[in-house]
């Protein structure tokens, strides 16, 4: 993709770029299809039960079927929302959640766009999303959406403080914010990755982007039991869709990133390994981030808000300093 | 100057179309959270300018602080407030008059400023291939003072609105 992107860009080239954003969504969209059922087979086998197998062979069509039923649902906007908003904001939450894929570097070759501040793009996007939550909250028009919806502002902006500074730590060490450069840095064996080196920031890490993307045990934006479905309650046909979509979106999108930030992206754990492809070595440690995610969802009960505050502020943030000071003080002692 | 129709200037007269109409729309709006979120166009509207100007740290950063911090916090505040349209004040026209003149000859003011203003030749200073690492160079070795006082400056304020906070609750 590297010398595409330095060519000037002409029609042919615009199109290649359009054709591959589209291979992409349609690689994203199969992620999600099947993360839904994996995860729904996973918590049942975690739980003693079977999960979803009676649509196909497997159950495999028990997620396509799923959001069928979503697209021919009948679209209703309550009558007394803020119509405009509340038909922009899942739109709103979407584009930013598949627009940070653009940075995520599969192999030394194959990466949508090398920017040199590809960390900060990820983050700055992802914060558009939050925006989109808390207007489609208030949009709706009811209380335990609104509820739901400033739940989510003010946990997401505390966690995102703590996983900005979790990753400060990766970029001192690799001294680039250009997540190619951050693999590359990356040595050949795995302890020569970020997660050992870094191993408070990667634990804040982990903690933080599970709240970020609003997962049990942080899912109190949604808490059923207390919210009945949090800032969607109103939502219903593809506008819930489009949440679900953004929500298992991001998944795969910290999926990545912790692969890249912190796994070694796409180098394999032993220099002898190297005969499996790149992409492949991407894929499993992807795939097995994916599959913590589920199992922290199948094993732990709910936070309570206070607890979730106190938390972030008080424990992940001077941990997430501490870990920047004593990572300065590390190179400059030794590496220096 | 029209001859050289290139994708950069056709970017940035789509940046400068979201920031005015933004700015256009967020005057005419009735409920403060429309506005905010006209607002929040002119914000990225402004990171895409950025981006054209091969600024791409400064433009991460507007999007992170502005258009994302900055608005959930004022979205946060006026949630609370009531969603009823703001009552339509009755018109002044004596009022309405001046401040549209005061507006033009503020516009003139500016615009004669800018004509007149010998702008440097690009180019005098090689642009950084990496500019985010120039800039943190810069802000840790020649403005390291400014740097520093602007930190003791936020946290004092910071440690204000945590006092204030206390106090009220």
């Amino acid at each position: 993709m590297g010398d595409l992107l330095r060519e000037p860009l002409t029609a042919g080239n615009a199109l290649l770029f359009l054709l591959a954003a589209a291979g992409l969504l349609l690689i994203v969209l199969g992620f999600v299809t099947y993360a839904i059922y994996f995860e729904r087979r996973v918590i049942g086998w975690m739980q003693l039960r079977v999960g979803p197998n009676r649509v196909g062979p497997l159950g495999l069509l028990q997620t396509v079927a799923d959001i069928f039923k979503l697209l021919i649902k009948e679209d209703t906007i309550p009558r007394k929302a803020d119509r405009a908003l509340f038909v922009l904001a899942p739109v709103l939450a979407y584009v930013p959640a598949f627009a940070v894929l653009a940075v995520i570097p599969y192999t030394s070759g194959l990466y949508f766009a090398d920017l040199n501040v590809g960390l900060l793009y990820y983050v700055a996007l992802s914060s558009m999303t939050t925006l989109a939550i808390v207007l489609g909250g208030w949009a709706s028009n009811n209380k335990y959406a609104l509820l739901g919806g400033m739940r989510s502002a003010a946990q997401m902006i505390s966690y995102e403080v703590p996983l900005v500074m979790s990753v400060v730590g990766v970029v001192m060490l690799s001294g680039s914010m250009n997540l190619r450069s951050i693999v590359a840095a990356q040595g050949d064996w795995f302890w020569q990755w970020h997660f050992l080196p870094q191993l408070i920031g990667f634990a804040i890490f982990v903690v933080a982007s599970v709240s970020e993307l609003n997962r049990t045990p942080f899912d109190l934006p949604e808490a059923e039991s207390e919210l009945v479905a949090g800032y969607h309650v109103e939502y219903s046909g593809f506008r819930f869709a489009f949440f679900m979509l953004t929500e298992y979106v991001y998944v795969y999108a910290i999926a990545a990133l912790t692969t890249v930030l912190f796994l070694g992206g796409w180098h394999p754990p032993a220099p002898f390994l190297d005969i499996v492809p790149g992409l492949i070595w991407f894929v499993l440690k992807f795939a097995l981030v994916v599959f913590v995610l589920f199992w922290l969802r199948a094993t732990f009960p709910r936070l309570r808000v206070d607890q979730l505050m106190g938390f972030g502020w008080k424990v992940l943030l001077p941990l997430a300093l501490l870990n920047i000071f004593v990572t300065a003080a590390y190179m400059e002692l030794w590496i220096k | 100057m029209w001859g050289t129709w290139s994708g950069e200037s056709a970017a940035f007269f789509a940046f400068a179309a979201l920031m005015l109409g933004g700015a256009g729309v967020m005057l005419s709006l009735k409920r403060i959270v429309h506005m905010v979120l006209a607002m929040a166009a002119v914000f990225l509207g402004l990171a895409g300018m950025f981006v054209l100007l091969e600024a791409e740290f400064v433009a991460l950063v507007q999007v992170l602080i502005y258009a994302g911090a900055v608005s959930i916090l004022m979205v946060f505040g006026i949630m609370m407030t009531g969603r009823k349209a703001l009552e339509q004040a009755p018109p002044r026209r004596l009022h309405e008059a001046a401040s549209g003149g005061v507006a033009l000859l503020l516009f003139a003011v500016l615009f004669y400023a800018i004509r007149s203003t010998e702008l440097p030749e690009p180019g005098g200073r090689p642009a950084a291939a990496d500019n985010t690492l120039a800039i943190g160079q810069q802000l840790y070795t020649a403005h390291v003072i400014a740097f520093e006082l602007i930190s003791v400056l936020l946290t004092v304020a910071f440690i204000g609105a945590i006092v204030i906070a206390r106090k009220e609750a």
